[in-house]
């Protein structure tokens, strides 16, 4: 009974809508946090599914270089970078974040919608024909990539755009690994690189915009003009 | 092997840099280094002209006539940037801008940075050029942003800080953005023959199979490549971090980002553009390319003719010249590819030579505000004075200076491409433009003001200034016949015919 199911394709789609179903909840979750902690461990847990998402797709399909994408990502973005962010955290003594310039209920309205247009998207990628996992999946990538931008436009706080550019690249792991099985391995090793450095050199700028400005709020960012 | 020095050398130079205790010895560094960049890229300019293409690793590295052409404009700036840089930076610890404290340490660990970041950067838009991969190519464009970032906060003030985060953030949803479109094109080519593991991203395999890349994924893929580059290249509407950005950072910084990342940013677009008419036809890609080119050039026209600052006015102006490079593409065809790339050879010299006059204006006058400048270049630097009206003439398409040559044979590939409209936006455009940075520049340099005292010697800065000053001009009348070849062939590898 087990056995069938390790080893059947259908099921195997199932896990990993289902994983996609997750991710997207905690997408839409992060949308309405305030708490900025909270909001580092919504993300490390988004990025824990994506993992196991990468760990599932690679055992059904048979494409072992995405098992070192998921150990990668488990790596990266569910412990390196939620461990840097909360250090900074603490470090700046900030625990609240202030409204988000569109309330909340409304802001769960327009990320539904955002999900909408997601899977609207995805529809034209889908060939019926084609055998495969993550049809589902693509949507869900696209309707992260979507989301992750609103978040950035919508908060002030500099924190929480770093963590909404890094979901959205989440957007684009999950939308690689279900289009593709992954980017080739270098190009995987290149881009997780990148994630971490980004991460390191945001966090960097955070700490000295809240040094300068005694406050995180990119909203006071205004000398430049014209 | 060529290709490996190329990028071997500048990471070397950043660590005997990093490595370096003394001043002198940071400096000497940056100047062997690239000052060896520069001879590496010759070299591979001429082994492009003899060979076609080189590649390395089993194609991992390649290069072409493009590639060899913008490898050699990112080294020339180079040099020459790190030659002004030298007197720029002296001068800055003299005045007291990198902080004054009394032991001077503060400071060496700010040049040091200046000096170990400066190649880190040149290295990764060298890496992004002669990267035959496309998510490879990709990931050196994030470095560039990664590492100019700290260039941009160089001087520690509250404005650089905020132009840092504008310039990482709206950089980082721009290059994802070309992540997103690297990834469909990615998928656009699966499937087929020799596009198994690594090399399926190959810029070299894509282009020749490119009839065969599935079409609506090519489609969708553009779109995100061209927001994505297009950010970083500055075209409207994602332009907004290049005046701050441009204002704040260490002016050879501003040199650099201002013509050669401009440069590499169009390079990566160059390349989906190239796979993406192959696949779908020119007249796709080149609509859209159309549209943002006109609107980037229609948007700097209103901001230069209000504009108070003397860097951001040249900040509009690189937008400006994005602008047209994207219509020179957009056009396409024989005359449009060639006019592409001669603009962008000309523009590089004359971007960089102008923002070099802005450093040594800012430096004497300590601000950039128009209004406080008024008149007094010419009295108290002559020479800058001279040089900056002349660049600035060219930069603005006055004949004799080569920039006219460009921008005509662009316009002149839109009317008889039928693109008569673009045409006719672009002259108007073009003259809007001329009318903002003349009346200010010339009332900067030529104004009434006579008490402004005279500078001492520049050495280092006027020298790098008359070198490229006289490249300027020797260029107008006289384009050297192997560096015109090289333009040719690159313009051959754009359009195709």
């Amino acid at each position: 009974m087990l056995m069938t199911h390790v080893l059947d394709l259908q099921f195997g789609d199932r896990i990993v809508t289902l994983m996609a179903a997750l991710v997207l909840v905690l997408q839409i979750a992060m949308v309405t946090q305030r708490w900025i902690v909270l909001h580092i461990r919504i993300f490390a847990a988004q990025s824990f599914f994506l993992a196991m998402i990468a760990a599932t797709i690679a055992w059904y399909n048979h494409a072992p270089h995405l098992y070192v994408a998921a150990g990668l990502t488990l790596m990266v973005k569910v412990v390196l970078v939620p461990i840097l962010f909360e250090r900074l955290v603490k470090r700046m003594e900030i625990d609240e974040e202030i409204e988000p310039i569109v309330n909340v209920p409304l802001s769960v309205v327009i990320a539904g919608g955002l999900t909408l247009v997601g899977y609207v998207v995805a529809e034209s990628f889908y060939k019926p024909g084609e055998p495969g996992l993550g049809h589902n999946a693509l949507a869900v990538a696209i309707s992260l990539f979507l989301i992750g931008f609103f978040t950035m436009i919508n908060r002030r706080k500099a924190l929480t755009q770093v963590l909404a550019l890094l979901s959205l690249e989440n957007g684009l792991f999950l939308a690689a690994i279900s289009l593709t099985y992954g980017m080739p391995l270098i190009v995987e090793l290149g881009i997780f690189f990148d994630v971490l450095v980004a991460a390191m050199v945001l966090g960097i700028l955070v700490y000295r915009i809240r040094e300068t400005f005694e406050s995180v709020d990119v909203s006071r960012l205004r000398r430049l003009r014209g | 092997m060529l290709l490996l020095a190329l990028l071997l050398v500048p990471i070397v130079t950043a660590a005997a840099a990093f490595l370096a205790r003394r001043r002198a010895a940071m400096e000497a560094a940056n100047l062997v280094g690239f000052g060896a960049v520069f001879l590496i890229a010759v070299a591979l300019a001429a082994r492009v002209l003899a060979a076609g293409t080189v590649s390395l690793a089993n194609g991992f590295f390649y290069a072409d006539a493009l590639s060899a052409l913008v490898v050699l404009l990112t080294a020339s700036v180079a040099l020459v940037c790190t030659t002004y840089t030298i007197g720029y930076l002296r001068n800055d610890q003299q005045s007291g801008a990198l902080g004054d404290d009394a032991s001077g340490k503060e400071q060496r660990s700010q040049l040091r940075m200046y000096y170990t970041l400066t190649p880190l950067f040149v290295f990764s838009m060298l890496f992004m050029v002669v990267a035959n991969n496309l998510g490879v190519m990709w990931a050196a464009m994030e470095i560039t942003t990664l590492v100019s970032v700290f260039l941009v906060t160089f001087y520690g003030k509250v404005t650089s800080l905020e132009a840092a985060w504008k310039y990482a953030i709206i950089g980082g949803v721009g290059v994802s953005m070309a992540l997103f479109g690297t990834l469909v094109a990615y998928y656009a080519g699966r499937g087929l023959t020799g596009s198994e593991g690594l090399s399926g991203l190959n810029w070299s395999v894509l282009a020749q199979h490119a009839a065969q890349l599935d079409k609506t994924s090519m489609r969708l893929a553009f779109v995100l490549v061209l927001m994505g580059y297009g950010t970083k290249a500055g075209l409207a509407p994602m332009h907004t971090w290049k005046p701050d950005a441009y204002s704040e950072a260490p002016v050879p910084t501003t040199a650099i980002l201002s013509t050669a990342l401009l440069n590499c940013a169009l390079y990566c677009l160059i390349r989906y553009y190239i796979l993406t008419s192959r696949c779908l036809g020119s007249e796709y890609p080149g609509r859209l390319l159309l549209l943002f080119g006109l609107l980037s050039m229609g948007v700097s026209v209103p901001f230069v003719l209000v504009q108070k600052n003397f860097r951001r006015l040249l900040a509009y102006s690189t937008i400006d010249h994005a602008g047209i490079m994207a219509i020179a593409l957009g056009i396409g065809g024989a005359m449009g590819s060639l006019g592409l790339m001669l603009h962008m050879v000309f523009h590089t010299i004359a971007k960089s030579l102008l923002f070099l006059c802005a450093g040594n204006v800012y430096q004497h006058f300590r601000t950039d505000l128009l209004s406080k400048i008024k008149g007094g270049v010419m009295r108290a630097m002559p020479l800058t004075g001279v040089v900056l009206f002349m660049a600035m003439l060219a930069i603005t398409g006055m004949p004799p200076f080569s920039l006219f040559q460009s921008e005509f044979l662009i316009v002149r590939a839109a009317i008889a491409g039928g693109h008569v409209l673009t045409g006719v936006l672009f002259v108007l455009f073009g003259t809007g433009l001329f009318t903002g940075a003349l009346l200010f520049v010339g009332d900067m340099v030529l104004g009434p003001r006579s008490d402004a005292p005279t500078a001492k010697r520049r050495p280092w800065r006027d020298g790098s200034l008359l070198a490229l000053a006289s490249v300027l001009v020797v260029i107008a009348f006289w384009v050297p016949t192997p560096l015109l070849e090289l333009v040719r062939q690159a313009a051959h590898v754009v359009s195709g015919q």
